[in-house]
């Protein structure tokens, strides 16, 4: 049986999600676009609404969101703007490995706090020399009494300078193990906030450890978990990228089609040309291509199955559908959709990091070709 | 206003950073300035702040740095004297510029409620620490790059290591001029200025001070950027 309709309750966390959309994310995404300013306002009312820690389980006082309901919420408030949407978002990506392998006391200790007040965590798995290549990851963690001792840097760390916890991998001699490192342990240095291509109202910076010390309770699972964790982290998150995309898409459709029905040229409307209306029918088709595809890999997980090839297969779809549909806003935009004054070119900027960030398309494709490399015959 | 002034200012030392760094890069991690000239034999420059190892090429110009690995377990923050050491000739130094200012203004306007013969004595006791114990400073400094730099010639190094050998010696002669007794007159505190000589000795003493303050500020802006990065 399949049933492709939202239940009343996904619905109308839907139109809540839209509303928050429109009164306070979509208003305010060129400002923050220009100045890169947190937008620690707009998450406080995020949070005041229930849209951030949507996965924090129930009873330490979450939400307890099934996936495919978080990515309703995500879709919605990427269509306004992805940079403060990935700075709401930024915490899920960072409570997963806690919610996957914490103990009830790191769960009581690290999420609990977090669905009280406004808090922030990071995900501090990328190094300067190693992004894609995870196992390369060199930061050290070494055993003197009850502690560890975590040596490293961490790269393009989402959230990283109002992250008041951060999940850190590091290898133990050569068994890469997952820490929860509170962001005040004398030692950690965080750098400035960096300056990218798009999605400026999102902090990305360089996390550095020196000589912190990290209890032994602090430790997820046994040591050599790690890389386990990590992974199956993404399993989680992907779909909600691929529905942050999906967001970015929706935008550029809407803007897209909103201007070719009243832009006028050579004494016809923009959309009565076929050169500009199919470009809106391939947007809308391959739109709905990347939300199923979504929607499947949140809707296996959500059922307990394993969705590592469905969540690749959504993140570099969506990703891609994103990035062809900004540019194809832009172009339809001609002149406006160059400059700054309008959305089109922000839409542009901000898809790019969809194809780069939690695994770049390529590891997505590496990771169903593995999958098929398993598989006898395609059913 | 303060951002045109900083551009001014930058505007004002690009030349001379040309010179002494030669084309330079940013490292893509920390944003630290390097130059070209810091990279090795085997085409491999290590980032002095954030320790990234860096193979740089510049096909048609364009410097592309790779960061290829990272070197971590250096000496640490804590454990490093100069950012430390660094704070008595950087912070003292201006004081010392503070009282010799005071005495300019009391001397052109002279106001005789001032204790002036108090501030220049404690003006060339000041000025002679900051002076006398930058030494100790620099000391610190050269076993710190060989800690943590491994020694490396880096060109902000050599940088730091030139202006703080002109610290001393336009701070010797500051010292000199002002113990000396030319520039203030020891009974009062003022500037002296009875003959062309001493007239000449007071202008020496302030140009060397305000020159030498530009070099503590220089020293003190690079070594920050060696220690946050930018
Ligand atoms: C804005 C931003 C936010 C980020 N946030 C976080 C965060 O919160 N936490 C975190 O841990 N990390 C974060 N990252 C890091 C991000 O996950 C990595 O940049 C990403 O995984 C790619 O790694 P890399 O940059 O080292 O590229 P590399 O691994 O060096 O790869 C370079 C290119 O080669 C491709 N490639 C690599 N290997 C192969 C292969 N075998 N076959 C084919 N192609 C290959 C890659 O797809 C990529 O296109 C963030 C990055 C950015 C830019
Ligand atoms: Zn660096």
């Amino acid at each position: 049986m399949i049933d492709f309709s939202f239940s009343p309750a996904q619905q109308g966390l839907r139109e809540q999600a839209k509303a928050f959309t429109e009164e306070w994310v979509a208003p305010n995404a060129a400002r923050h676009d220009r100045t890169g300013e947190f937008p620690k306002e707009i998450c406080r009312e995020a949070f005041r609404r229930g849209f951030m820690n949507t996965s924090v389980p129930k009873e330490y006082g979450g939400r307890g969101l099934a996936v495919l309901d978080h990515c309703l919420v995500t879709e919605e408030i990427c269509t306004g703007c992805s940079g403060i949407g990935t700075a709401i978002d930024g915490n899920g990506l960072s409570q997963a490995p806690v919610i996957l392998a914490g103990t009830p006391e790191q769960k009581a200790r690290f999420l609990a706090p977090m669905t009280e007040e406004l808090m922030f965590s990071a995900y501090a798995v990328t190094e300067p020399e190693a992004g894609s290549d995870v196992a390369r990851v060199k930061t050290t963690a070494v055993k003197v009494g009850s502690d560890y001792v975590l040596n490293g840097v961490k790269w393009w760390i989402t959230n990283g300078s109002v992250a008041s916890w951060y999940f850190v991998l590091a290898r133990v001699e050569d068994r890469q193990t997952g820490f929860i490192v509170p962001a005040d342990s004398a030692g950690v240095v965080r750098g400035p906030k960096e300056i990218n291509l798009g999605q400026h109202a999102s902090n990305t910076v360089r996390v550095t450890f020196e000589d912190v010390k990290v209890p032994e309770a602090f430790r997820l699972g046994a040591e050599g978990d790690g890389f386990k964790i990590a992974m199956e982290t993404f399993n989680h998150t992907r779909p909600g990228i691929a529905a942050g995309a999906n967001g970015i898409t929706k935008a550029a459709l809407n803007i897209a089609l909103s201007y070719a029905k009243r832009r006028r040229t050579f004494d016809k409307k923009l959309i009565s040309n076929q050169g500009i209306s199919f470009k809106l029918a391939e947007m809308m088709t391959k739109l709905d291509a990347a939300r199923f595809l979504a929607y499947k890999a949140a809707w296996l997980i959500d059922n307990g199955t394993d969705n590592a090839r469905e969540a690749s297969e959504a993140k570099w779809f969506a990703s891609d559908v994103a990035m062809e549909a900004a540019i194809a806003c832009a172009q339809i935009l001609g002149g406006y959709g160059y400059t700054n004054e309008m959305p089109a070119e922000k839409l542009v900027r901000d898809a790019k990091i969809y194809q780069i960030y939690e695994g770049a398309s390529e590891i997505q494709k590496m990771i169903v070709v593995a999958k098929l490399m398993r598989t006898k015959v395609v059913e | 206003m303060i951002k045109d002034l900083m551009d001014i200012a930058g505007r004002a030392v690009r030349p001379f950073k040309r010179r002494a760094y030669g084309r330079t890069f940013v490292c893509p991690v920390c944003h630290l300035e390097l130059a070209f000239a810091d990279v090795d034999g085997n085409g491999l420059a290590v980032c002095p702040v954030c320790g990234a190892v860096i193979s740089l090429e510049a096909p048609y110009g364009h410097a592309v740095p790779v960061v290829v690995d990272m070197e971590i377990n250096r000496a640490q923050p804590k454990l490093r004297l100069h950012p430390m050491a660094s704070h008595l000739p950087v912070g003292l130094f201006p004081v010392a510029c503070l009282g010799a200012g005071v005495l300019l203004v009391a001397s052109l306007l002279a106001p005789a409620a001032w204790p002036t013969a108090l501030i220049e004595r404690a003006t060339l006791l000041v000025l002679a620490l900051a002076v006398g114990l930058s030494p100790l400073t620099i000391a610190a400094g050269v076993s710190d790059w060989r800690r943590r730099y491994g020694g490396r010639p880096y060109r902000i190094i050599r940088l730091k290591l030139a202006f703080s050998a002109c610290f001393v010696v336009l701070g010797g002669l500051a010292v000199a001029l002002h113990a000396s007794g030319a520039v203030f007159s020891p009974a009062t505190g003022l500037i002296a200025a009875a003959s062309p000589l001493e007239l000449l000795a007071a202008v020496a003493y302030f140009a060397t001070l305000a020159v030498n303050l530009v070099v503590v500020g220089t020293l003190g802006h690079v070594g920050g950027n060696l220690v946050f990065g930018r």
